[in-house]
């Protein structure tokens, strides 16, 4: 049952562009969705939400105002609308990219530089492309570009980089950063921890057990120093040791050689090693296995990473601080690598 | 939330220069006057002829175009960017209405110019033809807000054409038939007859009956669209 009683979208006052959740807790079909929570993006923030795709769904339609939260409420500013950055969106794809822009600029009534905004978005040698000329991900910038011509106080981002190709990843990150820098509240809501850790400084995980941040690395001299000292330590003591890591499929138990890994990633505290797109629980944590990889050539890159180095074809610099390995396995997958790992590995490759 | 005219304009141009490109919708459009071109040539000089031609500009240029511009907006998605920016459905429909309008009456001027049509009181034609407009428009956009893409508008609305259009020659069976006499309330029937009665030189005052049952039609279909939409946007 649908419990839609009171309105639970609350506009406030003008003082500040911050959202509130306050108490939010939605259920559905007599089963909890998320339970009660708190949540306070202030602005210049860039908060992302990680969840399925029911949760993300649900927590859009609510900011929409289609559906009502179960209980509690959402507080943002009365004066502002917010913006909206869709998943699925659709364009006029017999204007161009110009005229586009311009018939958002007068809907809005907006005081943005459509020139500016070009710019911003990396569209200026295509302004007078019809929209469906373009591709894919130039179609997302375009879509970019509608929601800088808004302008809102509040930006609502839906999976803002699934699909995307590389240059237009970097161009929404400068865009993310420069709308951080301008006092913006931004909220993304992703299902993937990966694009999350490239885009955001604050990231929780929002499921059935409630709001959980999920730790960003505050990694210490002493941690890489140690780490060097291990190394060296299982060089020498090299044990003659079976060296296939045991994972668990329904009752099996597959083997791994460690070649064969891409990487390893760890979910809540349950590790994962990928091979060729499928990933598969493991008993061992990251600690132990980096431990027992190091010889084979892997390399613990972030926190929650292990990556075959073997494997690894492109590191990407997306900002001075966020950088990803873009591995050769068949989904291309990119993994975080965080900025303390990324001297030890510029070490590893000789490149100091 | 007030009601702008900048709005408006901006979704006027925004779907004409999209109405323009889309070869498949704006084809209608010379369909009549091709027509209209025809007839004159044939030197076809009866009020049905060219009221047939204008009662067909009605039906494809009116409620065809209008029913495609709203229908294509909820196919391609683009609704809901339109619905969260300040416009107002009144806008967003008021634009799009804009723009038959403006193509229903032009059409049907190049329609009469063509198949040399030539009313006797100018002033009770047009405004007839203005009410009417106004009403296939409401059909349009009634049926827009129905249909959920392109391809099913075109098929919605085919028995309006059939209706509206061929709609004239059955007035031919009535004697024989008389159930269809309710077929001459029809608002295009109406428009023939009001027409035929100007030609003889019929003054306001003659043919206000047949101008109120238009304005009946039309008051109907809007009050229809206003509670299909309602409902729509509950669902």
């Amino acid at each position: 049952m649908f419990l839609y009683n009171r309105v639970k979208i609350e506009r406030i006052g003008v003082f500040y562009m911050s959202m509130k959740f306050v108490l939010a807790e939605k259920q559905m079909n007599d089963a909890i969705l998320f339970p009660e929570f708190n949540l306070t993006i202030n602005e210049s923030e860039i908060v992302s939400l990680c969840s399925n795709v029911n949760v993300r769904e649900q927590l859009l339609f609510i900011l929409l105002g289609k559906t009502n939260l179960s209980k509690g409420k959402i507080e943002f500013d009365s004066e502002q609308k917010l913006g909206f950055y869709f998943l699925r969106e659709g364009e006029y794809e017999r204007l161009t990219v110009k005229e586009s822009l311009q018939f958002f600029h007068r809907i809005h009534q907006s005081d943005q530089s459509i020139e500016e905004v070009l710019q911003t978005v990396q569209l200026e040698s295509k302004k007078n492309k019809r929209i469906k000329e373009l591709s894919y991900s130039e179609k997302k910038r375009v879509q970019l570009a509608h929601i800088l011509i808004q302008n809102p106080a509040i930006y609502i981002m839906e999976e803002p980089d699934q699909n995307l190709d590389i240059e237009s990843k970097k161009i929404f990150i400068n865009i993310l950063k420069m709308l951080s820098s301008s006092q913006k509240t931004i909220l993304i809501l992703t299902g993937q921890v990966e694009s999350a850790l490239a885009y955001s400084d604050q990231i929780y995980r929002l499921d059935e057990k409630g709001l959980h941040p999920i730790q960003l690395e505050v990694e210490t001299q002493n941690d890489s120093n140690k780490k060097t000292g291990n190394e060296h330590k299982d060089k020498i003591v090299q044990p003659i040791r079976f060296e296939k890591i045991p994972t668990k499929v329904n009752e099996k138990i597959v083997l791994f050689d460690p070649p064969e890994i891409d990487y390893i990633e760890s979910i809540e505290g349950q590790t994962f090693l990928h091979n060729k797109g499928e990933s598969f629980p493991c008993a061992f944590t990251l600690n132990d296995l980096e431990e027992r990889l190091l010889p084979f050539g892997f390399f613990r890159c972030h926190r929650s990473y292990i990556v075959n180095l073997q494997k690894v074809r492109e590191v990407i610099t997306w900002t001075r601080n966020s950088y990803s390995l873009v591995l050769d396995d068949t989904e291309k997958s990119s993994i975080p690598l965080s900025k303390t790992k990324m001297t030890d590995l510029k070490g590893m490759l000789g490149l100091k | 939330m007030t009601f702008s005219w900048k709005r408006v304009n901006a979704i006027f141009q925004k779907d004409f220069k999209d109405f323009s490109r889309n070869l498949a919708v704006s084809i209608v459009v010379f369909l009549p006057l091709i027509l209209a071109a025809v007839y004159g040539r044939m030197g076809l000089d009866t009020i049905q002829a060219h009221f047939m031609n204008i009662n067909m500009t009605f039906a494809m240029v009116g409620t065809y175009v209008q029913c495609c511009l709203i229908a294509e907006e909820k196919e391609k998605n683009t609704l809901r960017g339109l619905m969260l920016s300040p416009a107002s459905t009144l806008e967003i429909l008021g634009g799009k209405s804009l723009l038959s309008f403006v193509l229903t009456i032009v059409i049907a001027f190049f329609c009469a110019y063509l198949s040399e049509y030539r009313p006797a009181n100018i002033a009770i034609i047009a405004t007839a033809i203005v009410i009417s407009s106004v009403f296939f428009i409401g059909l349009g956009t009634l049926l827009g807000l129905i249909a959920k893409s392109v391809m099913e508008s075109s098929v919605i609305v085919l028995p309006v054409i059939a209706v509206f259009t061929m709609g004239s020659f059955v007035t031919v069976w009535i004697e024989k038939y008389p159930v269809l006499q309710i077929v001459e309330y029809l608002p295009n029937i109406q428009l023939i007859d009001l027409a035929t009665k100007v030609e003889s030189g019929a003054g306001f005052g003659d043919v206000i009956s047949n101008l109120a049952i238009i304005l009946i039609w039309t008051v109907v279909v809007y009050i229809l669209t206003v509670v299909v939409y309602k409902k729509r946007m509950v669902d």
